[in-house]
């Protein structure tokens, strides 16, 4: 057993368990210095570990926790593996750096939001390797009851406390549906392992039992990416959690989800998946529809991320319902920039939230003569949200809509979500530039003092920023490593009905 | 002549359809500790096919910790909770349209399924005695990475209980 295929978790758990210790003995008022080394641990991590783990597998695949020399281990480490790890590092830190700031707001037990930031991206970092139904659950339940602990975590507040139930209500149904479907995959294909269900789809595509359980499973993971329609919760646990919280629930989970779908219906049963391409464009559609238009009334700022969240998980199922590498490709691309823009809005709402105690879109009056980088950081976040060139969101948007054209030749109905997705960003349009006309625009401010950021959010903020505008700019330094990543599963099924030279 | 072993099949699962109905709707009964006391009955019998099923160990976990630990901690949240406030909430007609119309869907659904399914064996069975000896090597040797990851959450569901219930913290 090769225990350095696993260094990147095996740090990230001893760093979570060192700042859970370290509380002990640290007077109170060096709490936000802990948090600062904690984000420059990981950093450390992102430096050291990655490029470890890069050396261990050397482009081919690697399995851990199988039969030896058998490429079937539950655990997996290959170019997907490693593009997710380092994407859920970089959430991490500046999730980290957010919740340095925020701390005074937290008021008890500030540590131990920084060890369960950690202890929820250990969650992420080992869903990225799943390769197994036992090693998924595991992984995305330690990060659904780490999110129960940080959404409720301002027990103080009702609203706090809300997000939280609301959110183990939901996730323990969905976590439910989830478990009884591995057992109904489990007792008809024998096995949980990835390759040998790829290896059996052939004969389980027609075993109905595989089918109802498979679905299941998708239900699962559509209400960790907040898809239609298991998106009920969104808006209300975003608007109630603790606003790093959020944030790391809108990047962190969502993005845990997506890689998780990849690797069942890309991994598992892609030519199940290939039959099922009409399920995908009409979750994907439906995903788009309700986000966009019922963002549009929103007033304030979290909950419209929440539908925002709902809508943007539209888009990347438009990657999914394309069945070909370069919509995988358009996934990756698009989490990146997401990454950067959510995380970048979210860090302003941070600050925001502090000096005016209120999340509602009429606070953000004034922002701009108040703070001109807080103000310049949320007006560039929406802007690459709604899709404006040269940011990050634009060339996102546009792979994920060129991957289905292509398609619309063999199905018209990807005409019509190629309809459907143009319309979710035109309205999208509206609702984000809302957001920026309130920051600019917003009427009168009854207050117009300065306010003041620390270090640790402006380095955020730069981050973010930079983040933004390199993607956006130079795509082919990410491009070059989110096509290795969407490689892995190499040439992707297509349905029966389609010509077999689709692609 | 069915063999033994399938009339105690049929006694046990028929068992835990009925207490579980009961549990969750009883009409004699809205007492949540009558209902408490159904979910244990079902718990009781559910032991019992894992019993037929050989997995002995499993059942054995079953009835110590669902049956007493979970139950004795759902018995105590049940009398802190005003009991008289259940009796009088009215039933509310469209979440019981709704839910039983989810359940019977997921019911045909899944009957649907497994009846289609009938004849199509599971592929090459690799089956385990439900013992202590063999469950925990397959535990520690190729599942230990879940295992691992299952005692971190244990911490985060400590951590997490301390600090949303303790009174006061510094």
């Amino acid at each position: 057993m090769n225990y350095s295929l696993l260094q990147v978790e095996l740090l990230v758990a001893l760093l979570g368990l060192g700042v859970l210790l370290a509380d002990l003995w640290l007077p109170p008022r060096h709490r936000r210095a802990l948090g600062l080394a904690a984000a420059a641990g990981l950093m450390l991590v992102f430096i050291v570990g990655i490029r470890g783990a890069v050396d261990t597998y050397a482009g081919a695949a690697e399995y851990a926790f199988g039969a030896p020399k058998a490429r079937t281990g539950m655990y997996v480490l290959d170019n997907l593996a490693v593009f997710f790890k380092q994407f859920f590092l970089l959430a991490g830190i500046l999730v980290l750096l957010m919740s340095v700031e925020y701390s005074d707001r937290i008021g008890s037990g500030v540590s131990e939001f920084f060890a369960l930031v950690i202890f929820a991206l250990l969650g992420m970092l080992f869903a990225a390797s799943a390769n197994d139904l036992v090693l998924l659950f595991a992984s995305l339940e330690l990060v659904t009851i780490t999110f129960v602990v940080l959404n409720s975590y301002q027990r103080g507040r009702a609203a706090s406390i809300e997000a939280g139930v609301k959110y183990l209500i939901m996730g323990a149904l969905a976590s439910a549906f989830m478990v009884f479907g591995i057992a109904l995959v489990f007792g008809s294909a024998n096995t949980t392992n990835f390759s040998e269900i790829h290896a059996a789809q052939k004969q389980l595509a027609g075993n109905p039992v595989f089918l109802v359980g498979l679905a299941m499973l998708l239900g699962g993971l559509l209400f960790k990416i907040a898809a239609v329609p298991f998106q009920m919760w969104a808006p209300d646990v975003y608007q109630g959690s603790p606003a790093p919280a959020t944030a790391f629930l809108a990047v962190g989970s969502k993005a845990a989800g997506i890689v998780l779908l990849l690797r069942v219906l890309f991994g598992a049963v892609p030519q199940i998946t290939a039959q099922w391409s009409h399920l995908l464009v009409w979750i994907a559609a439906l995903t788009i529809l309700y986000g966009s238009l019922c963002a549009i009334p929103q007033r304030s700022l979290k909950r419209l991320m929440g539908y925002s969240s709902i809508a943007n998980a539209g888009y990347l199922l438009l990657g999914f319902a394309s069945l070909r590498a370069e919509g995988v490709n358009g996934v990756l691309y698009y989490l990146a920039g997401y990454l950067f823009t959510v995380l970048a809005a979210f860090a302003v709402v941070c600050v925001v939230l502090r000096h005016t105690d209120s999340d509602d879109l009429s606070a953000l009056a004034g922002l701009g003569q108040r703070s001109p980088l807080l103000a310049g950081a949320l007006a560039l976040a929406m802007a690459s949200l709604a899709g404006i060139p040269p940011l990050a969101g634009f060339l996102g948007k546009f792979l994920l809509l060129k991957s289905i054209v292509p398609n619309g030749a063999y199905d018209p109905g990807y005409y019509c979500l190629l309809g459907v997705a143009v319309f979710g960003v035109v309205v999208s349009l509206y609702y984000y530039f809302g957001v920026i006309r309130a920051v600019y625009w917003g009427g009168q401010a009854s207050d117009l003092s300065p306010i003041a950021t620390s270090w640790p959010v402006r380095i955020a903020l730069a981050v973010c920023i930079a983040g933004i505008f390199w993607l956006g700019l130079f795509p082919d330094n990410l491009l070059s490593l989110t096509g290795p990543a969407a490689g892995v599963f190499g040439k992707l099924a297509t349905p029966a009905s389609w010509p077999a030279n689709a692609h | 002549m069915p063999a033994f072993t399938d009339l105690l099949f049929l006694a046990f699962a028929g068992l835990t359809l009925l207490f579980g109905f009961l549990c969750v709707a009883n009409p004699l009964s809205r007492n949540p500790v009558t209902s408490a006391m159904f979910l244990v009955l079902t718990i009781v019998s559910l032991a019992g096919l894992y019993v037929l099923l050989h997995a002995f160990f499993l059942a054995a976990v079953q009835i110590l910790v669902y049956a007493g630990a979970v139950m004795v901690l759902f018995l105590f949240v049940i009398m802190l909770l005003d009991l008289g406030e259940e009796d009088r909430r009215k039933l509310n007609r469209v979440a019981l349209i709704s839910g039983t119309a989810a359940v019977l869907g997921l019911a045909g659904v899944l009957v649907r399924a497994l009846w289609s399914a009938k004849g199509a064996a599971a592929t090459g069975a690799t089956l385990v005695e439900g013992n202590t000896a063999p469950l925990g090597r397959i535990l520690f040797q190729s599942y230990v990475l879940p295992f691992e990851i299952l005692s971190i959450l244990l911490l985060v569901a400590l951590v997490g209980v301390i600090l949303l219930s303790k009174k006061e913290l510094k």
